[in-house]
This record gives structure tokens, C-alpha cells and sequence, in this order.
């Protein structure tokens, strides 16, 4: 399966209102990363061009950061929390048993771009150990069956929006 | 400047008050290890070696990055900061691969150095290598980066310096490594192999190719580059006798500091090309008629150097006794130092009483700088490539600086960068026009190239519509103005932005841009080849009295020259209308035969017999010159052809009599680079075989010429440069001196004198050829220079990209159902030539770039060999062509 096509209308104009804008990068990259689910490879030199940078150093700045993606990410970004509190609460486990259930390993994307798997150093939600996120969502006090669930109201989403 | 005091390790120092501490110490004497410090670049604080101790805090700070304060106390190597030092390079060591033992860095690795330096041996941690790719697939560059240390030397100065932004970090944390875009190999990159990131490296992660286990070169002598005319200085790394490595130079005073092109620093292996020429040489027909068997039809036998000039001299003699002396012609070269052009010229007019001396530098810029020199009185002569980043605005008219003479376009990306308007005008479109404020770029659909001096003109029309000019200079200094700007009247600015698709308004900011400002013009050599070439050089001149950008430091006309010494060859008097000194000659009649328009007469006058016998000293005709087998068959109708040069190029397979002279790095000399600026130079190596300097042999043939004067020494020869040509009075005297300029008529100079302003000409509309419907721009890749005599010859060229295809708009390739990569016949009206095509987003339709000096020189084939007295055509650089599909079968 293809990940979303790129709007490259679309992303022409937010790179046109960025143009000649100082300190512009992050901000112009927030946007197209929110708005594409990734950083296109081909709109580096775009980008690079506007803000009159060298297509290098605006890719250096991509992948400096954890938070810009060159890849195609899936419609749901799961990130378990593998902090010390979630650790200690049995997030290993949680881990495992989505990277089992999805068929993932840390990093990778499903086929059907549904799911990424991510892990992060701490969600800054302790006292619900053991967590994690999927999009913009907190799910806390896991367990296997709760996560079970959390995936499966998930891949339904997936349902609805094939038959919308 | 103010000095401060403060003190370090004890003693009390004084520094500039704008110093970082690391200065402040290496000022006084003190030695601080570095390795991501370079003097060119900003500071970085990356390696933290640097690291000092303020007393009186106790904090640790980086010294490249901590300004220097008044009343500081610093330490400089307590336990503490050694203790830190070293914990810094063990762990660089344990990231270090091991085959660090076999590094072609070897022992001038500055890590080990410094490594050895604080005692650290074995660094005592476990291993852990950062294998990363190691990319050698160019033949420039080898990329190991598993011996990066992150300094960041190379990324730095690929942003500061050179101004590509090829490379920049990639990833972060241990992962972190300078990569291109989409981390593509170097040549798939912007990468334009200049090699500056290989000199500054401090370990072994970037080396060139080639050179690896040849071991350390055992000596280092400096030379100057003999390609383009920038001249930058190199420092030439020698082992065996043999230039295994070049590098900018460490001198403090030098055109290119830190950097280098790709010819540069890549292609000077061609003086260990086999083809050297090693032996003086006679043709066998002349030796032995008898043993000139088929199969070495033509070729040549190894002679004494006795011999060669016995019987150079005796043929010459003869044919000057029985055709009288003007039937001889001597072609000398851009490429020759300024000596040897002054003893060439001097034997042609004194002892053989010639008046036929030339070099192909008449037509690549000659006449340009002759006329720059006629109406500006010679106060143009000096202009300094630092000035042009001193300057208020750069003003670029058809000058591809970036392939022609790089390190100058690095001066320009450098002030652009810093904030310097850039305004470029070119009917192509060169690398300079992303950097630009502003870019005038006429749109004319298919017609190829459009008046640029409309342009120029209606940039005068704004800037004088707006009162934008100042008057103070053009009052004391010109004459003419009024004439001129009723002369304007025709180039409406509207009017023309209107005819050329230019964007509304466009010449108004021009003059906005330049109001009150001083310009620098850096016009490209082959502008008078434009079909409008003398109407579009007058206009450019009169901007520059219009703006009074002359005489002032950041202001004035650089030319760029493609050859190291065409300025000098001009200057000393090898040219049939002016003598050493540039002093203007009228000439007797007989002389005029190749005055016109230079190399076609020079060919045209061989065909008619007028000329019987020719001395070429470091010129290839048949390769450079358009036409071959009709310059080959003039050539042929001498009666006697002396060639010296030193490979065996196509010119020399014709000779009667081969001289095998020295190149640049094996002689004596001194070249004039397009700044005006006169380098002397040593010899690093010896000629191969029993080749001389060029300038040595001269002054031998002047003897055996019975000549009174004997030329032992070069600072004979300097001495002579020095009495009889005012202009060049510092020669020689120190590594560089400059053109002093002393014409009597300079208005700076002569409060009679004024600069003449002309008025502006309409140019001629060239009329369209349907049968050739393309305007081709022949011109020299970066990787070549000139006709590629030389730099086909280095073995790094030659791996590269051999063929150089021919480049099309994405438009003209659909019209014309051509693909991508696809071989292609190009036709003009001269000739004709097959090459692969390459679409090129960046020309517009109607345009097509001919790489010249690749595949034998063989788009010489399309250009026709006539001068450029006749405004519609279009000297060498320039033809009209059409382009076909190569049927299949």
C-alpha cells in the first residue's frame, strides 16, 4: 500500500509563506510535518530554496531532530513511554506485547501505514505508569488486554475511514 | 585598535581587544592544541582541546570561542586542563578505526600529533569504531569517515569559504556525520570537488585519491597555479622528485587562502603525464628522408639541444634571408611567464625583425582590456579579488565566474553571503544567480541571446530617471555626460523590461539598489563576443563613469581571465599592436597581416603563403582554434614550424623541430594574475628528462642568434622587464608586487585628462537563421580549462565524466523528442558533432551549453574560424545550431 500522496500545492504555499522569513526553518518544518505526517524528501530543496539555506543544512536540521521524520509515518504514531517509572511498572512487557499484536519493531511502520511504533525516554505522565500515546492521546495504568483494546479501536478507525 | 593587558600562565601578555584568548596566547608564544580552529574560519569551540583555566573562577573555557578581557588570568596547561585534554582525545582515539596505522594522513595527522603530544598511547577504553561507509568511487576524493572527529572543518568551510553548502551534519549524537543531500555520494551531490574540505581535514576521514600510501611528501615548496588567471597560490608536496600532493598555500598573503578548485588541486597531475615531452626533436623526414618508413610516417627522433638550436637558427635565417622577415610569425602564450613572453617578443622583433608576435589571448581578452584601457587611461589596471568583498555592490555582467576562474566566485558568493547586493545579468543562467539580489535575465523565446547591452543601458536610464547618480565625480572627472544621457532617451527602462519579459520595475530597484553607491563590474572576458559585444562593453563603461565606480577601493571593472597570464602576455608586448608596457605601435604595413582579429589571420596569412615559417612557444592551434583540418593544412604549408611546449600535443606532431619546455612548477618566472597583482615563483621539481625552462632556452636561441645580450640568469631578464616598463617596476622584488599604473593621461592623475563618456549605441538585431534555430554558449567545464591541452592530461580529469554531454531546456528536448542521456548530433554552419544530451532546467528555451575541452576539444567544431569584426558573428565562444535526432540505423 502507497502512504498518502503529497499535496504539493498545498505545500508549495506553506513554503511560500515562510518565504525570505528569518529564523523561519523549524516553524516552516512544523507545518509541513504536521500537514504531510512527514518531511518529503523532495521538499528539502523547495524549502532550502525559500528560506535561501543550502538544501544540507536544512536536511541537517531534519535529522537532528527526533520530532521530523524523513519517512512516511502511519495514521496512528504509537509511543510507548520507556521511562524509569514505566520501567519499573512493567512497560518492557507493554512493549512487547504491541510490538507482538502489530507485528512492528521500534521504528517501523505497518505496511497498510496504519501504525509506527516509536518508544520514548518519558511521556511526563508517571503517575499513570505504564504509559504510552497514540497521536495525541494519553493511555495510562496499561495492561495487556487494555492495550489490546487501545489497538483495536484504532485499526477500527481504519475501517471507518476506508468506507467514508 | 585597542591592546588590553591581562595574563597568562603567570606572565603579563598585551593582545588586540577584539582577540579570543587562543589568539591572545599564540600571539605571545603560547602553544594551545586545536583541531576545529582554522584562521579563515569563525570559531567553533567543537574539539574543546583548546580548553584554559580562568584563575580566578576556576570555570574552564574553550579559548577559540572566549573573547579575550582586560585584567583575565589564565592558565593554559595545569594537571587539570591536561588531565581534560587527554580524556578528550582518548575517547576520539577509542572512536578511531584501525586503520588509522595505514592512513595516507600518516604522520601529518593532526590528531596523532596531538595525541602523541599529551603522552596518550594506548587510550585504555574499549574500542568502539564508528564504521560508516568509505566512499572513494570519485577520482578526487576518498571519504572515510569513520575518522571523523566532528571537527566541522569541512562543513565550515564549504559554508564560509566556498559558499556551496554541499555537506552539512546529518543525524545527531554519535551517529552524527557531514553528509550531502539525501547522503548521495559526492559526485551525485553540488559538490564541485574543489578539494578546500580535503586540505583543511585534520585527520585522515577526507584524502585525495591517488595519493594514498605514496607516504609523507619529503619536502614542500610553493608555486603558483598555472591555470586561470586568479593565480593562487599552492604549496606543492614532493616525494622522489615527483609533485604527489597540492594544497592552497600556508603563506600569509595570497589570492585564494584556504581554498582551491577542482583543477587546482586536482588536475596538476598532469605534469606526471607519460606525454611529456623529454628530448628536443626533429622530424625524421628532416633527419633521414630514407628511414621515414609507413609506419613511422611523420614521427619524430630525439635530438641534441646543439642540434635543435643549429638548426632552428639556420632555417629561420634563411627564410627571413630569402622572404624577408615578416614571414615569420611568433606565437607565444597566456600560458608562459612574463619573461619568457618578454625575451619571445624581444628575439621576434630584434633579432628576427618581425613584427607578427601573438598569442591566442588576443581574442579571449586582449582586445577587451585594450579598450577597458583606452577609456579608462589605464586607471582600471588594479582591482583586487578582497576588494570585491569590501564592496557596496557587485555587479555581474555574462560572466560564468563559477566554471571559468571558481576561486574568484567564491569571493563573490563570500560577499553576497555577508550582505553585499549582488545584481547579475546574463542571458544564461550561471550558479551566481541564486546568490543574487537581483537577476536580470532577458526572456527572448527561441531567439537565444538578446542585446544585453539594452540592459545595461536601461540600468543607466533608472539610475538617471531617478537622479540616482552622484555628480561630484562625473564633474571633476568625465566629459560627455550630457550627450550621453539624451543617448539614454532610446533605452526606456520600462520599454525594455516590457521587451525582454523582465519583471515589472525590475531596473527601478537596480537603481534604488545602487543609488549613491560605488559598483564593482566583473565582466566576463568573452564579452565582446556577444553579438552586440562593442555597443554592450561601451555600456558597461559608461555605467561605470555614470556611478563613478572607478578609483575607489570595492569599486571598479574585474575581469576574469581564463588563462594565468593573460594580462602578462599583454603586458609584455606580445601582441603586433602594442609593445611591453602596453604601449600602443602603429605598424608598418606588411605587419597588419594578423593585427585584425589575431589567430584567423594568423591561419589565413599561413594559407596565403605570406607567412612561411612560425615559432609556437606553449600554444596548441589545432586544438584551440575552430576548424581543425583547415588550420592543420595551414600549418602543413609552412616551411618550417618550431614547436615548444611541454606535451606532445597536436601542434607539435606537425613541428619540424619539438623544444621541450618546463611547466610552471619546475621553472622560474613570475605571472600577472586578472587582478593586476605580479607573482614570482620557484621551482619546486626539475623538468623531466632533458626539458629546460622555457626562458633558459629562449636566451640560449638568442645566443646561437649571435645576440649581444646574454640572458644566464632570470633576474636578467627582470632587470630588463624593470628599466623598459615603468608599469612593472616592483618585479621580482618581493613574492608579489603589483601593476603600478603611471599613464600621463589618467584623469586621477591630470587635471586636464577626462574619462570620454560615449554615447549609447543601439546594437545591431542579429538576425535569426531558421536552419540553425539554437543559440549554443561553447564554454569550458569547471573541470577543464581553455582547449583542455592540459587538463585532458590529467589522469583524475580523464576518470571523470570523460565526454561532457551537451545541455538542452526541458522544452527544446519535448519540441524536439529528445530524451534524457540520449547521443545527439549537434550541427552549426561550420560542422557538425555527436554528444549525449542532458536536459537542463536552468536554460531557457533556445539556449544550449556546449562543454568545450572534453572529447578533444571537438566543439571547436562548431564555431567558425573568422574574427569578430563583423557584428553578427560570434568569435568562439558563441554559434548558432541546430539539433538532431541520431537516426537509429
Amino acid at each position: 500500500m502507497e502512504p498518502k500522496p503529497i499535496d504539493w500545492q498545498h505545500l508549495n504555499e506553506i513554503i511560500e509563506t515562510h518565504r525570505h522569513r528569518k529564523w523561519g526553518l523549524i516553524p516552516l518544518l512544523q507545518e509541513v510535518q504536521e500537514v504531510c505526517g512527514y518531511i518529503p524528501p523532495e521538499s528539502i530543496e523547495p524549502i532550502a530554496d525559500s528560506l535561501n539555506m543550502s538544501p544540507a543544512e536544512v536536511q541537517g536540521v531534519v535529522t537532528f531532530y527526533a520530532g521530523f521524520s524523513l519517512k512516511p509515518k502511519g495514521r496512528c504514531v504509537l509511543k510507548v513511554c520507556r521511562g524509569t517509572a514505566c520501567h519499573v511498572k512493567g512497560s518492557r512487557s507493554i512493549l512487547r506485547h504491541v510490538k507482538k499484536e502489530l507485528h512492528l519493531e521500534e521504528g517501523e511502520t505497518s505496511e497498510d501505514y496504519q501504525f509506527t511504533l516509536e518508544t520514548v525516554a518519558c511521556l511526563g505522565a508517571c503517575f499513570l505508569a505504564p504509559t504510552m500515546m497514540v497521536n495525541r492521546d494519553y493511555y495510562g495504568k496499561l495492561n495487556p488486554t487494555k492495550v489490546s483494546s487501545v489497538l483495536g479501536q484504532y485499526s477500527k478507525n481504519k475501517e471507518d475511514d476506508g468506507s467514508a | 585598535m585597542e591592546t588590553i593587558v591581562l595574563k597568562i600562565n603567570g606572565h603579563k601578555v598585551t593582545c588586540p581587544s577584539d582577540a579570543s584568548l587562543l589568539l591572545a596566547a599564540r600571539q605571545n608564544g603560547i602553544n594551545i592544541p586545536t583541531l576545529c580552529y582554522h584562521p579563515d574560519l569563525a570559531p567553533h569551540g567543537a574539539c574543546r582541546l583548546c580548553l584554559v583555566e580562568d584563575e580566578k573562577t576556576g570555570r574552564l573555557m574553550a579559548a577559540c570561542v572566549t573573547p579575550a578581557t582586560a585584567g583575565m588570568s589564565i592558565q593554559t596547561d595545569t594537571p587539570r586542563i591536561l588531565n581534560h585534554r587527554r580524556n578528550i582525545v582518548r575517547l576520539m582515539m577509542a572512536e578511531h578505526p584501525e586503520s588509522c596505522i595505514v592512513c595516507s594522513k600518516g604522520n601529518r595527522c593532526e590528531l596523532r600529533k596531538i595525541a602523541a603530544d599529551l603522552g596518550v598511547g594506548d587510550s585504555g577504553l574499549y574500542p568502539m569504531p564508528n564504521y560508516t561507509p568509505y566512499e572513494e568511487i570519485n577520482p578526487f576524493i576518498i571519504r572515510d569517515l569513520s575518522k571523523c572527529i566532528l571537527c566541522g572543518k569541512c562543513i565550515r568551510a564549504d559554508h564560509e569559504l566556498v559558499v556551496t553548502g554541499a555537506i552539512d551534519y546529518n543525524h545527531r549524537g554519535f551517529s552524527a556525520r557531514p553528509a550531502t543531500l539525501h547522503e548521495k555520494s559526492l559526485e551525485d551531490s553540488i559538490c564541485t570537488f574543489c578539494g578546500t574540505c580535503v586540505s583543511i581535514c585534520p585527520t585522515g576521514a577526507l584524502s585525495v585519491k591517488n595519493t594514498a600510501y605514496v607516504g609523507t611528501p619529503e619536502k614542500e615548496a610553493n608555486s603558483i597555479c598555472g591555470f586561470c588567471g586568479v593565480g593562487c597560490s599552492l604549496t606543492m608536496g614532493v616525494s622522489g622528485g615527483r609533485i604527489v600532493e597540492v594544497n592552497p598555500t600556508k603563506r600569509k598573503i595570497s589570492v585564494n587562502s584556504a581554498t582551491l578548485c577542482v583543477r587546482g588541486h586536482f588536475a596538476n597531475d598532469f605534469i606526471n603525464s607519460p606525454d611529456r615531452l623529454v628530448h628536443p626533436m626533429k622530424t625524421t623526414a628532416m633527419t633521414d628522408p630514407d628511414s621515414a618508413s609507413p609506419e613511422n610516417n611523420e614521427s619524430h627522433l630525439p635530438i641534441s639541444w646543439d642540434e635543435a638550436f643549429e638548426t632552428i637558427a639556420n632555417r629561420l635565417s634563411e627564410i627571413k634571408r630569402q622572404y624577408g622577415p615578416e614571414s615569420i610569425a611568433f606565437v607565444g602564450s597566456p600560458r608562459c611567464s612574463n619573461e619568457e613572453n618578454f625575451l619571445f617578443q624581444k628575439i621576434a622583433r630584434d633579432v628576427f625583425e618581425t613584427s607578427h608576435v601573438i598569442t591566442s589571448g588576443y581574442t579571449s581578452g586582449h582586445r577587451l582590456l585594450a579598450h577597458i584601457d583606452e577609456r579608462t587611461r589605464g586607471a582600471a589596471r588594479v582591482t583586487t579579488l578582497a576588494g570585491l568583498e569590501s564592496a557596496e555592490v557587485i555587479f555581474v555582467v555574462c560572466a560564468d565566474l563559477d566554471n571559468m576562474v571558481p576561486v574568484a566566485g567564491y569571493h563573490v558568493r563570500r560577499a553576497a553571503k555577508k550582505g553585499t547586493a549582488l545584481i547579475v545579468a546574463d542571458a544564461f543562467k550561471t550558479d551566481l544567480f541564486s546568490h543574487a539580489a537581483i537577476n536580470l535575465q532577458p526572456q527572448l523565446n527561441g531567439a537565444g541571446v538578446p542585446p544585453m547591452s539594452d540592459l545595461i543601458n536601461a540600468v543607466a536610464h533608472a539610475i538617471v530617471a531617478e537622479k540616482g547618480q552622484g555628480s561630484d565625480f562625473i564633474n571633476q572627472y568625465t566629459d560627455g555626460r550630457d550627450g550621453y544621457v539624451a543617448s539614454l532617451g532610446d533605452f526606456d527602462a520600462q520599454a525594455i523590461e516590457v521587451r525582454y519579459a523582465l519583471a515589472s520595475g525590475i531596473f527601478e530597484q537596480v537603481a534604488g539598489l545602487v543609488r549613491g553607491r560605488k559598483i564593482a563590474f566583473v565582466i566576463g572576458p568573452d564579452l565582446l563576443d556577444f553579438p552586440d559585444g562593442e555597443p554592450l562593453l561601451d555600456a558597461v563603461i559608461n555605467l561605470v563613469l555614470l556611478t563613478g565606480s572607478i578609483g575607489a577601493p570595492g569599486a571598479g571593472i574585474w575581469v576574469p581571465s581564463s588563462e594565468n597570464n593573460l594580462v602578462g602576455a599583454m603586458d609584455m608586448g606580445m601582441n603586433s599592436d602594442y609593445l611591453p608596457g602596453r604601449k600602443k605601435i602603429h605598424a608598418k604595413k606588411e605587419a597588419t597581416l594578423i593585427m585584425k582579429s589575431g589567430m584567423s589571420d594568423l591561419v589565413a596569412a599561413m594559407e596565403t603563403g605570406a607567412l612561411r615559417a612560425a615559432f609556437v612557444m606553449g600554444e596548441n592551434p589545432l586544438r584551440s582554434l575552430p576548424q581543425t583540418d583547415r588550420v592543420k593544412a595551414a600549418f602543413q604549408n609552412l616551411e618550417f614550424l618550431v614547436v615548444q611546449d611541454i606535451v606532445c600535443n597536436r601542434t607539435a606532431e606537425l613541428a619540424h623541430v619539438i623544444l621541450p619546455g618546463a611547466a610552471v612548477f619546475e621553472k622560474h618566472g613570475s605571472f600577472t594574475n586578472m587582478e593586476g597583482r605580479i607573482q614570482t615563483f620557484e621551482p619546486a621539481v626539475m623538468p623531466p628528462g632533458d626539458a629546460k625552462a622555457d626562458w633558459e632556452i629562449l636566451a640560449h636561441l638568442a645566443k646561437v642568434m649571435g645576440y649581444p645580450e646574454q640572458y644566464e640568469k632570470i633576474e636578467k631578464i627582470r632587470q630588463e622587464i624593470r628599466r623598459t616598463v615603468p608599469m612593472y617596476q616592483g618585479l621580482g622584488n618581493h613574492q608579489q608586487d603589483w601593476i603600478r599604473n603611471s599613464e600621463s593621461d589618467n584623469p586621477f592623475l591630470n587635471d586636464q585628462a577626462k574619462f570620454q563618456f560615449l554615447p549609447a549605441k543601439q546594437a545591431m538585431p542579429v538576425s535569426t537563421d531558421p536552419s540553425f534555430p539554437l543559440f549554443a554558449k561553447i564554454r569550458s567545464p569547471r573541470f577543464h580549462l581553455g582547449s583542455g591541452t592540459r587538463t585532458s592530461r590529467s589522469a583524475r580529469i580523464k576518470a571523470y565524466n570523460g565526454q561532457g554531454p551537451v545541455e538542452l531546456s526541458p522544452a527544446d528536448c519535448k519540441g524536439l523528442g529528445l530524451a534524457d542521456d540520449e547521443q545527439v548530433r549537434i550541427a552549426s554552419a561550420a560542422g557538425a558533432l555527436d554528444r549525449r544530451l542532458k536536459q537542463n532546467r536552468h536554460l531557457n528555451p533556445g539556449q544550449v551549453i556546449i562543454p568545450s575541452g572534453v572529447n578533444g576539444n571537438d566543439a571547436m567544431f562548431l564555431a567558425p574560424l573568422v574574427g569578430k569584426e563583423d557584428p553578427v558573428t560570434f568569435g568562439f565562444s558563441f554559434s548558432r545550431v541546430r539539433i538532431e535526432k541520431i537516426s537509429e540505423n
